[in-house]
């Protein structure tokens, strides 16, 4: 399963990236020109499944490691995974509720978002991808102790988190409430921004944890063989972004159908 | 006394209200900036905002300042901590941090016991109201503060409780050191007493008068206590989080050798399914409770009706957590029931591998159910179908436990020390408390028993049936290996022979006026109902039971210095932890055990359950910066 050739590795990322991107498109299409709400879930499952294996490696939980040492790093490394994908289970309870809560009350409030709104979505869609193939990146350059790679990878991811928050806050939050869309104008308005303000609490707690992360690695903390935080956070942002596909179509995309 | 005042838990309280009042000016001061108003004339001084941002911080200000994630900021900075820290011997350890899971084990079970008596205290201040009709000594709003803090007071402490048991028990009965996270355990328990603080300071912000569900649109409108509870369950609901995923981890990946998933012991799965809830179904309580602090904060509409929200969706989101954290709370007990009946009548466990899926069953069908509790909340009725036919099918898994114990029991040879007491009084009132819920659980008989005093007289069978009693057993039970000293016997049996009795004539007699029409949670009935009588019994043996604790809590506290020494296998028992002398050592077993057999194997000539390795165990290395033992 897993190459022990970089380059195949980072030719692997780019593939992923390329079907993400692909399928981000495809759903934005299809939502603007078929508007069919199974084909929308179907897409956005398969794009959650390409960032689940590639990018956040959930096979790794599945090892026999009956015969290492308990007190070994490597013991250990897993028994950290399964803390952090449970940690991550019981997350995704809080943004499953929202995400139930915002189709209960789709019917009975609507949410007038700007035209422009769809455009302002994509791009902040589009930032978070492409800062997920960027910590892909970071993430691989590190297992194989290109120091420079990571550096690099993981200041771009920080940056790219920066501008989706930014993105957030001064253009789509001012856009919605330009077009009338506040916390307390109605209940589709209130779920609106308890989802993307969720969501945005969540990447900031990324970005934060990625900054520790990237000084440490400027200090030499980590090696290509023991570099749990940088494989945490980068499961951890992974994660965010997989949230996001499931918001991005339930905030903008369903709009055009109703 | 000066190491008292400097504790971790004393200093813990002092930074939670510096914390509380910076927070407070810090937001207020944000208000000013923005052009908002700054305080209010009115009672509470700080604006409503301003009172809930300072309670966040206040309760991370608690948990900084005791020490509990000084090891992550560590971690944060790129510095090596060692992996663990020796604790000083005496009783201080138990007011500070510790990253030993039986010393954090004690702590819960402590706090437990504190929150589960303030909640009695609150239940007694209310039954002393409700003994006579007519109001006697308090106003309406007072009755409802005390009738929901007694509620969620005993939630939490139940809650506490059962991370106790897990915590002690679970890395010991599965032959692990620790549990897998130990600092995240340690910021577990750390988390609970602020929280506590919260739920408790209720009590000062005009109260709240919503009942322990806080159903907007009341909780939309009841005092500022109403915003402190939210805080407060939000606080502890991490506790019962970060405690589930650590104990998951904890038994798949640290059982000791042999210990295949049919050979753990009962309490072991018990825990694993009650972990596997209350990691994942909190966070809906949490957010649930988030979205109405919200719509007082921010006017933010998901259950304003004017709005176009909807109200019934807070109950959704509530009930989805609220009604599987009852299996939070039961099955744990109903696991120490399981592992004490074979010991005190020396025959196996009958039918283990059902007993043990049974727990996992019970779990995983409580998530189903969730909608039994608003049959009549004006939900799509053709919803209810489903939703009965679900809750009843809980009753399966339920019934092989009972099947289980009745022929486990069955021609054993019985002995009936305290801790065995209290397991059959558990099996005799859960069966009370499990037979009263099918006729809520049916749609037909729970539109009428819906709201009425049936319905407090049946959970409060399940509870005590479900958690009291096995809690108690278990403290019974374990108390020698936590001290090396054993309970008094003779007040054991007072205990058990004061409670049992007046908790039947109480939840029996709650059952009674609910079937006449009692309803619940009203301060005051109409005398024409002839309800006086009744309840008058109900208060006095509400203060029995109240005796019967006193004199439980007097034992626990002269045992712990006088009681009779026991350090050996009193209970003859085949499980490791009774193999080792009591109290336990640090690190729990010197030499590493492997499972050779079966573990209720009572009675059987020359069956063994688990076999001491005779090669002297690791030492501990430091672990690497990075960390992965958090």
């Amino acid at each position: 399963m897993e190459h022990t050739n970089k380059s195949d590795i980072l030719r692997q990322g780019i593939i992923v990236f390329v079907f993400l991107a692909a399928l981000t498109a495809l759903e934005f299409f299809v939502a603007i020109e078929i508007g069919s709400t199974v084909l929308l879930a179907m897409i956005a499952f398969v794009k959650v499944g390409l960032v689940m294996y590639y990018y956040m490696h959930i096979y790794r939980l599945n090892v026999q490691d009956d015969n290492l040492d308990r007190h070994s790093y490597q013991y250990k490394l897993t028994t950290s995974r399964m803390g952090l994908w449970l940690f991550l289970l019981s997350d995704a309870f809080i943004f499953g509720g929202l995400f139930i809560s915002r189709f209960n009350l789709l019917g009975l409030t609507g949410l007038p978002l700007s035209p422009d709104s769809q455009y302002i979505a994509l791009t902040i869609t589009s930032v978070l991808l492409l800062s997920s193939f960027f910590m892909n990146r970071a993430e691989v350059s590190m297992e194989h102790g290109d120091r420079n790679g990571f550096i690099i990878g993981i200041s771009l991811t920080i940056l790219l988190g920066l501008l989706f928050l930014a993105g957030v806050i001064t253009v789509e939050w001012p856009s919605a409430i330009r077009a009338g869309v506040t916390t307390s104008s109605n209940a589709a308005g209130a779920i609106f921004f308890i989802m993307t303000g969720m969501h945005a609490f969540h990447v900031l707690t990324g970005v934060i944890f990625l900054s520790i992360v990237l000084r440490n690695g400027l200090r030499g903390v980590y090696s290509p063989e023991k570099h749990w935080a940088v494989e945490s956070a980068t499961v951890y942002w992974h994660f965010i972004d997989v949230v996001w596909i499931f918001f991005y179509p339930a905030l903008y995309l369903i709009g055009k159908l109703i | 006394m000066r190491r008292f005042f400097t504790s971790a838990l004393m200093r813990g309280l002092l930074w939670q209200l510096i914390g509380w009042i910076v927070g407070a000016f810090f937001l207020t001061g944000i208000r000013v900036l923005m052009g908002l108003n700054a305080f209010v004339t009115g009672q509470y001084f700080f604006t409503e905002p301003a009172w809930v941002f300072g309670g966040l911080v206040g309760a991370l200000s608690y948990v900084a300042s005791t020490g509990a994630m000084t090891d992550w900021f560590k971690w944060a900075k790129g510095e090596e901590v060692p992996e663990h820290r020796e604790d000083p011997p005496g009783w201080e350890k138990y007011l500070n941090v510790s990253l030993d899971h039986k010393v954090i084990g004690v702590q819960y079970t402590v706090t437990a016991l504190f929150l589960l008596c303030v909640g009695g205290l609150f239940a007694m201040i209310f039954r002393t109201e409700l003994a006579h009709s007519g109001l006697q000594f308090l106003t309406l709003q007072e009755y409802n503060t005390f009738m929901s803090l007694h509620g969620i007071v005993m939630i939490v402490g139940i809650l506490l409780g059962v991370a106790g048991l897990m915590n002690y028990l679970v890395p010991m009965l599965i032959g692990a050191q620790d549990m897998a996270f130990p600092r995240l355990n340690a910021f577990s328990y750390w988390v609970a007493p602020p929280a506590a603080v919260l739920l408790l300071s209720t009590l000062v912000f005009g109260g709240f008068d919503t009942g322990w569900t806080g159903y907007p649109p009341l909780s939309e409108r009841a005092p500022l206590g109403m915003q402190m509870f939210f805080l407060g369950v939000a606080v502890a609901g991490w506790a019962s989080i970060l405690g589930g995923i650590n104990l998951i981890v904890t038994v798949v990946r640290m059982r000791a050798k042999g210990m295949t998933a049919f050979r753990m012991p009962i309490f072991v799965w018990a825990a694993i399914a009650t972990s596997l809830i209350s990691s994942t179904a909190t966070q809906l309580i949490g957010l649930s409770f988030q979205m109405v602090m919200f719509q007082r904060l921010f006017g933010m509409g998901f259950f304003d009706s004017d709005k176009g929200g909807n109200p019934i969706l807070f109950q959704h989101l509530f009930w989805f957590y609220s009604h599987p954290a009852v299996y939070v709370f039961v099955l744990p007990g109903l696991g120490i029931i399981s592992e004490l009946v074979p010991v005190f009548v020396r025959k196996p466990l009958f039918g283990y591998r059902f007993v043990a899926m049974s727990s996992l069953g019970i779990a995983l069908v409580g998530f189903l159910v969730w909608a039994h509790h608003m049959f009549v909340s004006g939900m799509n009725p053709y919803l209810r179908i489903p939703f009965m036919f679900s809750t009843l099918l809980v009753a399966v898994p339920t019934g092989v436990k009972f099947f289980s114990w009745i022929a486990t029991i069955w021609k054993g040879k019985i002995e009936m020390p305290t801790p065995m007491l209290f397991v059959v009084g558990g099996i005799v009132v859960f069966l009370l408390g499990g037979l009263s819920g099918p006729p809520n659980a049916t749609v037909a008989t729970d539109l009428h028993l819906q709201n009425t005093y049936w319905i407090v007289g049946h959970f409060h069978d399940t509870m005590f049936g479900g958690y009291i009693y096995p809690f108690f057993a278990a403290i019974y039970y374990w108390f020698p290996k936590v001290t090396g000293r054993k309970m008094n016997e003779k007040l054991g049996k007072i205990h058990f022979w004061l409670m049992t009795p007046s908790f039947l004539t109480l939840t029996l007699l709650m059952m009674r006026v609910g079937l006449l029409g009692m309803r619940r949670r009203v301060a005051d009935y109409d005398p024409a109902l002839g309800f006086d009588n009744y309840h008058l019994v109900m208060t006095i043996a509400g203060y029995l039971i109240a005796i019967s604790v006193l004199i439980f809590l007097y034992n626990l506290f002269v045992s712990i210095k006088k009681g009779e020494v026991a350090t050996g296998n009193l209970w003859n028992s085949r499980s490791p932890e009774w193999l080792v002398p009591s109290p336990m050592p640090v690190h729990n077993y010197d030499r590493p055990f492997e499972v050779i057999g079966e573990p209720y194997d009572y009675g059987l000539p020359g069956s063994v359950y688990v076999r001491f390795e005779e090669k002297k165990n690791q030492s501990h290395k430091k672990e690497s910066i990075d960390g992965t033992y958090k």
